[in-house]
């Protein structure tokens, strides 16, 4: 069987940024089916969302939604993790 | 082409390589800054020697006489770290965070050890080096075998996951591998042919990771 490799905090971050900033293009965020993309469990999934929201990232005031702040750091840590990917380097 | 023409190509030549290096390493750079993973570092640490050696090379044609004869082996000896740094990098890469993390910090240091040891018998003067031609000719093979394997890696990542973005670096490093395997030729029989060939596809090569790296940072679309 494949083990699944380990992710540090900041794979999940932006991983959980990525997510949000499909969602929040579609409809209103559903967290039930952020957390099944993310595979994290609940409780988790909170703490992560109040952390990014400490860090200005998100806006969880109203409805979940990315800030221009996370916007940025979203383009730039897809951008990377495509750049990666071409040069051949795993981000595990 | 008479040698003023030839010393002024070269020193034009080897300060565009220059400038490409240095620009590739503002994008190689960006992996370990985004991540802080120092097991990324060997990226911009491999282009940057490379670039170093091109600059060195520069030099050297402009002042021939200015550091010494020395300054050749100097050149020799960081091309092949650049080289080494480079595999480092692909190789950690395939581990866990925690032990590619351990591992590279160990690594590095071994590394700056073997450089400085390698590094003061340069400087030092009066120590008997050995030939440049059987010196050049060894670390051409060994930057050719370094190559081949990072070759390999890039290979293998594609055919994992084939999609038609990753199988351009592999292009880019077999055709500095083909760049070395070149010099090795013109080492051995000193085929004019060879040494032209080389200088080209270098440049085929470096152009490659330019593009790969513009095309990410610049022209970077996902569902827009």
């Amino acid at each position: 069987m494949k083990q699944i490799a380990r992710r540090d905090k900041l794979k999940i971050y932006g991983d959980l940024l990525s997510i949000l900033n499909e969602e929040t293009s579609k409809d209103k965020v559903v967290l039930t089916r952020v957390q099944v993309r993310l595979n994290v469990p609940f409780d988790r999934l909170k703490t992560y969302i109040t952390q990014l929201s400490g860090l200005g990232l998100i806006d969880d005031e109203n409805s979940l939604k990315l800030t221009e702040k996370g916007k940025q750091y979203i383009k730039e840590y897809e951008n990377v993790l495509d750049f990666m990917k071409r040069m051949g380097i795993a981000y595990q | 082409m008479n040698p003023y023409d030839y010393q002024t190509f070269r020193i034009a030549y080897e300060v565009i390589s220059a400038i490409i290096c240095l620009v590739l390493v503002r994008f190689m750079i960006k992996p370990y800054q985004l991540t802080k993973e120092s097991r990324y570092l060997g990226l911009p640490l491999g282009f940057g020697f490379l670039g170093a050696t091109y600059a060195l090379a520069a030099f050297i044609f402009y002042q021939p006489y200015f550091f010494g004869s020395t300054t050749i082996y100097l050149q020799l000896i960081l091309r092949s770290f650049a080289f080494i740094f480079l595999v480092v990098t692909y190789y950690f890469s395939r581990q866990t965070a925690d032990v590619g993390r351990k591992l590279w910090n160990t690594t590095l240091a071994i590394l700056i050890i073997a450089f400085l040891t390698l590094f003061l018998p340069v400087i030092i003067p009066d120590i008997a080096l050995p030939s440049y031609q059987l010196t050049s000719s060894f670390t051409r093979v060994f930057n050719l075998i370094c190559i081949i394997y990072i070759c390999a890696h890039t290979l293998r990542s594609h055919v994992e996951k084939p999609e038609p973005e990753t199988i351009w670096i592999p292009f880019g490093y077999i055709f500095l591998a083909i760049s070395q395997y070149l010099l090795i030729i013109f080492a051995v029989d000193e085929s004019m042919a060879a040494w032209w060939s080389a200088l080209g596809i270098r440049w085929v090569a470096l152009a490659i990771f330019l593009i790969i790296s513009c095309r990410s940072f610049y022209c970077f679309k996902r569902g827009d």
